[in-house]
């Protein structure tokens, strides 16, 4: 097996508030090979965006702070990176998609000025005519229609679907070898979330980049990812092909995501199951497994000490300690 | 947007009638008016110079009922309100205010001389207001919570619980009564006809106003540099500055180039809503400072009852206050591609 393109070892993150510190991440770890897709899933609030922040450096300054772990990438530890080299990486090797589209523009310059920043920024060699052809092809690959106009349009002008478009086009000027797609189509209409979907699908298979795509939605993972990372509260609670993910899943938590989703091929009229509770509060945290309190299959043990994650089979990994009984189980 | 403007443009006329018909009903309500102000200064000098030859007269004596209607007419107070108005209103379109009760002169030609002394005052005043607020605010956002924006917080806050007149009153105190540096008031010296070269004369001119613009600027550029500051803290948080950083930008030009434009959204929509302000003039400095001012001239003009000139200040301010809007829309148009006009 080739060396991962990106790996996450160990990554603790914390936001200091006015109530304390806030430990968003605890103990990430995950890697991701060249062209593929992982899934980052979880409710709400569990830490996906603080991992995809986390990995860019771009947590809110100055409350947001990596504290612990490393990200590696070609060799070098990200998160000790010299800001202008991180600079480099940033838009260039490593590219994000940001959940809202209709703020992530910036309301007062043209769409073209916004995709020709990013080229002229990291492609120097190039010249003017050039950046500008390929910032319109860009937005045409994207399925824009009209590019050569649009590139004098303000953001307003477009719709939520399209000005998601821009910003995929935007991130994948500079052909990074990662793209990080946070929730990109949480904020628009199930249609235009299918075209988006269909359309990251497209290029990844054109380009061979890697994507880590993160979404609450399982639906969205099982069509797009080939292996899910699944958090819960600042913690990876299970990690595993998207087969294994689905055909068998180990934690009790992955196992109610999965039973929650709508389904066609479910009878009719079948009550959507939900899991009970709430995601505790950082500053809440129950004692031992953070999940113990909204599973169904607490014992002491759970409540006394956390498990660490156990392989369940191959790349399979869960943080559960009934997990072989539980694994795959009907519940 | 041209056809937006073109309306904008037309709706003054309709306005400005409904402003000035309204400040034309109060002058003839409000007692003190210009006629009886004569009557009592003629009853006063009647009193200073006859003695009390006719002491139980009252105003009878010193004018008379044929006098008294003639200045009725004069002012138009023999017709009714909407009469006078229409004919104050024709004279206006050519430029005649009138004239002044006080000074006998026609009240165009004071407006004309002390519109520019105020706008002077007004635009230099906004100059250095921007110049200082601008940059203040931003760096204020930039370090935000740092000993340089706690300590810059405590003098804007000082300038901006001190109103501007205090200020000018202690500086002139200080700087001018005191230390002698600067003059005690005034918009010029008064050799300045005398000075040789038109730069002599500007030197002259903002030797005259380093007070006065100091008490100005103290008073507006606290509002201002939070209004910076506070607009770029926002735009720094919001997500298209974290889109910009994450395609590789520094974060200093993505404030630069990104941030620092929408934050001066806010700004320009408070320009031209302050135009006539800016123009207009404090009262209350200009007095302190005696400098003959348009503001100055509006309020004694109301002290002393002089309907022409206070009807005439309120028509230039009107005017630059309705231009003023329209000034603002187009400010924020320009800066702001989001405000559609139709
Ligand atoms: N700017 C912030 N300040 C304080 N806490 C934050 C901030 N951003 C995120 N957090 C905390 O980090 C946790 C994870 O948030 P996030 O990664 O945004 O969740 P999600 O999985 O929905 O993307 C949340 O509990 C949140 O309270
Ligand atoms: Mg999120």
């Amino acid at each position: 097996m080739s060396e991962p393109l990106l790996q996450v070892n160990h990554l603790a993150t914390e936001f200091t508030t006015e109530h304390g510190i806030a430990r968003a991440l605890d103990d990430i770890s995950f890697h991701i090979n060249k062209g593929e897709t992982l899934g980052l899933v979880g409710e709400s609030g569990c830490g996906k965006s603080v991992t995809a922040l986390s990995i860019m450096r771009l947590l809110p300054k100055p409350i947001g702070n990596i504290v612990g772990g490393e990200v590696l990438f070609n060799d070098q530890d990200l998160t000790q990176l010299p800001a202008d080299e991180m600079h480099n990486i940033r838009g260039n090797r490593i590219a994000m998609v940001f959940q809202e589209p209709m703020t992530a523009l910036n309301p007062v310059y043209k769409i073209g000025r916004q995709l020709i920043e990013t080229l002229v920024l990291h492609e120097p060699e190039m010249t003017s005519s050039e950046i500008h052809q390929t910032s319109v092809n860009m937005l045409k690959r994207v399925g824009i229609p009209d590019p050569e106009n649009r590139m004098y349009e303000y953001p307003h002008q477009l719709s939520g679907g399209m000005r998601q478009r821009v910003m995929i086009a935007i991130a994948l000027l500079c052909k990074p070898d990662i793209l990080i797609a946070d929730e990109p189509t949480t904020a628009l209409d199930v249609t235009i979330q299918a075209q988006i979907l269909q359309l990251l699908q497209e290029i990844q298979q054109e380009n061979g980049m890697a994507i880590i795509f993160i979404t609450h939605d399982l639906g969205v993972i099982a069509q797009l990812c080939d292996r899910v990372v699944v958090m819960y509260a600042g913690r990876i609670i299970e990690q595993a092909d998207i087969y294994a993910l689905f055909d068998a899943p180990s934690h009790p938590y992955t196992q109610g995501l999965l039973k929650a989703i709508p389904g066609i091929d479910k009878p009719a009229k079948t009550p959507l199951s939900t899991i009970t509770g709430m995601v505790p509060s950082l500053f809440n945290l129950p004692s031992g497994c953070r999940f113990q309190n909204r599973c169904p299959y607490t014992e002491n043990r759970c409540i006394d000490s956390s498990p660490e994650l156990d392989q369940v089979k191959n790349d399979h990994w869960v943080r559960c300690y009934r997990h072989k009984e539980l694994t795959g189980a009907k519940i | 947007m041209t056809q937006y403007f073109i309306r904008r443009l037309l709706l003054i006329i309709p306005t400005f009638i409904g402003i000035t018909i309204l400040v034309f009903v109060i002058t003839r309500f409000v007692p003190g008016g210009p006629i009886e102000q004569m009557i009592a200064e003629a009853q006063q000098a009647s009193q200073q110079t006859g003695g009390g030859l006719n002491g139980a007269g009252i105003g009878a004596s010193t004018l008379d009922a044929e006098q008294i209607r003639e200045l009725e007419i004069y002012y138009g107070f023999d017709k009714p309100v909407l009469v006078s108005y229409w004919q104050w209103l024709s004279k206006v379109v050519q430029f005649d205010l009138g004239v002044s009760s006080r000074y006998s002169e026609p009240v165009w030609d004071t407006i004309k001389e002390r519109l520019p002394i105020s706008a002077f005052y007004g635009i230099t005043t906004m100059l250095i207001t921007y110049f200082i607020s601008i940059p203040l605010g931003y760096w204020k956002a930039i370090k935000h919570n740092s000993h340089f924006d706690h300590v810059s917080s405590i003098v804007v806050f000082v300038g901006y619980a001190i109103p501007a007149y205090v200020v000018g009153i202690i500086l002139l105190v200080i700087f001018a009564s005191n230390l002698e540096w600067f003059p005690m008031g005034g918009f010029y010296s008064e050799d300045f006809e005398d000075l040789e070269t038109p730069w002599e004369q500007a030197v002259d001119v903002f030797y005259h106003a380093v007070l006065p613009l100091m008490a100005y600027v103290a008073g507006s550029f606290a509002v201002m540099t939070f209004m910076m500051k506070n607009a770029l803290m926002d735009n720094l948080a919001a997500e298209y500055v974290r889109t910009a950083i994450a395609k590789g930008i520094p974060f200093n030009q993505a404030v630069k180039h990104h941030a620092l434009r929408n934050s001066l959204i806010p700004i320009a929509t408070h320009f031209g809503n302050n135009i006539s302000v800016i123009i207009g003039g404090s009262f209350l400095i200009e007095k302190i400072f005696n400098i003959d001012g348009l503001g100055l001239l509006g309020y004694e003009s109301i002290v002393e009852r002089d309907y022409p000139i206070v009807l005439g200040v309120l028509v230039i301010s009107a005017i630059l206050q309705l231009f003023g809007n329209i000034l603002s829309d187009i400010c924020v148009a320009v800066v702001d591609p989001r405000v559609q006009f139709r």
